[in-house]
């Protein structure tokens, strides 16, 4: 029960820097989500965390203590791995028990607590297994439950659901989130699967070689990315992004994508953009809509597209289509058969479209 | 058809086991039999007259002694004991620090300690030899306990390398994260799983100090020291050559060497595959 703190913590292996100068309050109770591509350096965050991994700078505070020199056994702290790491040799029981009986917990309190835990979890019928007599979802289960017995400060998971089948890894979503609702305690959660990261997570925090790139809501970070790695890093399919001109005629901004598409820019914009040349646009697929009776106003924009290829997926058609050099994704949402060649004609509401600096990438 | 292959084949496994436990059955039955029947020609494969002789000689049931087999066969076990835990104690720490651990010049010292196994031992004798007679551990256990250690920590560091290397790190992670400190982490965990591979080590340990005969012959003098294999040359005089003796001194030699290896045979094997895998 208590809050956990990163004060510039700097990671390096070697030259490599694996995590540049990080700052982050978790507080308590929070369920924070860690995600990004292999190498962003989430993994070792978590594992400075748990003390498995030496800080080259910085501090780390769980409650209002310094952790830095501590051992991951002092911290208080409980992982899950990818791999459930179960002990082999002992059953769940066993498995379960054992971080009380190294902490010389007695007997007593010991079966009370891997009882409660086995209950949390529906493990009854499988306590006197060994771990190879388990399915991956029931190691999981375990692996949660060992974590859960300690009482710890802090849940820290690693990427606990990767190695499950699709199916499974949404069960076990639910139950973890269940999980945390039930326990009221912190956890940090790693992965590099943005979908889960969404569903878990109170705040999600992007990281980039190192670097965070964005800390908010899961609402927050799909609504409002603060720059192009986060804009086609959280949603599928990613956001459409697209170079563009910016073209001035009779005193209005426009955005030239190709020869024959000019993309009006809002007035309310015009500030940002009036001494720049070039300007990354953003749009997710679901705001470029096909239109058969277009809206009219100053915030829609309309163009007709040839498609090149038509992918339904039942509650809604993917349609791909190109503008400039960029492939274009557009998500139609009733169901109807688009054969390829069709000439469409999209719609734009102009208020949904991002605009990111075409140096720095940032969002404008 | 495939009946007779089957039989064919069996017999052929039959033939090349015979081949192979030839040497051992010849010594088995020479050692229960006098001596000169072991010489006649041509060879009598079934003794005319089966006798404990030589074994009540040895061991001095009948108040003479031939060799004094009793006292050799404790020196053996006491040496190959002693200097199988000694060296499975370190072989195991050493294997796990090269397993878990990074340090300057890792691959070097791994290198170097393997290197050391491929020198011939009995090119070691001489110097061995001075040096021992200066230090005035001539003829002692210890002597050869001490020449028997520096034998098989390579060995035993390179085989429980391998299995610990085999157990994924996480384990240790894992404990550590759950309350363990670094040796608990060892001791709960990580021996327990890696515990069928460090018995193999230790049996082939074992079975080395056993049966070394060339630093041993070196190293000890007398009855205070020597070992069951160079015990047997007591057999060899000037002009004669007691094979009876020598066979059943054998027999004493290869028993408790057999009798171990069936027991743990099953972890041998899979021991020895389980570590083989490691690349």
């Amino acid at each position: 029960m208590a809050e956990v703190k990163l004060k510039n913590i700097t990671k390096k292996y070697g030259d490599v820097v694996a995590v540049q100068n990080m700052n982050l309050t978790i507080p308590h109770n929070e369920f924070l989500v860690l995600v990004g591509p292999s190498g962003c350096g989430k993994s070792t965050t978590l594992r400075m965390i748990a003390g498995l991994e030496e800080i080259t700078g910085g501090e780390i505070f769980i409650g209002d203590q310094i952790v830095n020199e501590k051992d991951p056994k002092d911290r208080n702290v409980s992982m899950v791995f990818q791999n459930y790491a179960l002990y082999p040799h002992m059953t769940v029981e066993e498995n379960l028990g054992f971080s009380l009986k190294i902490a010389k917990v007695e007997t007593k309190e010991i079966e009370k607590r891997v009882t409660d835990a086995v209950q949390i979890l529906g493990l009854q019928d499988l306590k006197k297994r060994k771990p190879s007599q388990l399915s991956g979802g029931q190691r999981q289960r375990v692996a949660m439950g060992r974590a859960i017995v300690r009482r710890p400060d802090a849940f820290l998971f690693d990427e606990p659901l990767s190695n499950l089948d699709a199916k499974l890894r949404t069960q076990m979503r639910t139950e973890i989130k269940k999980l945390h609702q039930k326990l009221q305690t912190t956890i940090v959660y790693v992965t590099h699967d943005q979908v889960e990261a969404m569903t878990l997570a109170d705040r999600i925090i992007i990281m980039k070689d190192g670097y965070i790139e964005q800390i908010g809501s899961p609402i927050e970070v799909f609504s409002k990315p603060t720059n192009v790695f986060v804009a086609t890093f959280i949603g599928s399919p990613p956001m459409n992004i697209i170079d563009a001109d910016i073209i001035k005629i009779e005193n209005k901004f426009y955005f030239k994508i190709d020869n024959e598409l000019m993309m009006p820019c809002l007035e309310s914009k015009y500030d940002l953009i009036k001494d720049k040349k070039k300007i990354i646009i953003g749009i997710r697929s679901e705001d470029i809509v096909p239109q058969i009776s277009p809206n009219y106003g100053s915030e829609f924009w309309n163009f007709n597209k040839k498609i090149d290829l038509s992918e339904p997926l039942g509650t809604e058609t993917q349609l791909f289509f190109k503008l400039g050099a960029k492939e274009i994704i557009s998500r139609m949402y009733n169901p109807r058969a688009v054969n390829v060649g069709e000439k469409l004609s999209f719609e734009i509401n102009l208020n949904k479209v991002h605009l990111f600096d075409s140096i720095s990438q940032k969002a404008l | 058809m495939k009946q007779v292959k089957k039989i064919s084949f069996w017999l052929l496994v039959l033939l090349l086991l015979i081949l192979i436990c030839l040497p051992g059955i010849w010594i088995f039955i020479s050692a229960f039999r006098p001596n000169p029947e072991i010489l006649s020609k041509p060879a009598n494969w079934i003794p005319d007259r089966w006798t404990i002789y030589q074994f009540t000689q040895m061991f001095s049931i009948n108040g003479y002694v031939s060799v004094p087999a009793f006292k050799y066969l404790m020196n053996s076990v006491i040496i190959s004991s002693v200097s199988t835990v000694i060296a499975i104690t370190i072989g195991m720490m050493g294997g796990y620090a090269f397993a878990r651990f990074n340090f300057k010049g890792k691959n070097k010292i791994f290198l170097s300690l393997m290197l050391a196994r491929a020198v011939p031992g009995i090119s070691l004798s001489l110097p061995l030899f001075i040096l021992f007679a200066k230090i005035g551990i001539i003829n002692t256990s210890f002597g050869v306990i001490l020449v028997y250690v520096a034998m098989n920590v390579p060995f035993t560091i390179w085989l429980t390398d391998g299995f610990f290397r085999q157990i994924p790190k996480e384990m240790s992670e894992v404990a550590r994260t759950d309350g363990c400190t670094r040796l608990q982490a060892f001791w709960n965990v990580e021996l327990p799983l890696a515990g069928p591979g460090i018995g193999a080590a230790a049996i082939f340990a074992f079975l080395l100090s056993w049966n070394e005969y060339a630093l041993a012959s070196i190293i000890t003098r007398t009855v205070h020291s020597k070992t069951l294999p160079i015990g047997m040359m007591d057999y060899l005089d000037e002009f004669t050559i007691n094979w009876a003796g020598m066979c059943a001194i054998a027999v004493v030699m290869i028993v408790p060497a057999l009798i171990l290896t069936f027991i743990v045979q099953k972890h041998l094997v899979s021991g020895l595959t389980f570590g083989g895998v490691k690349g």
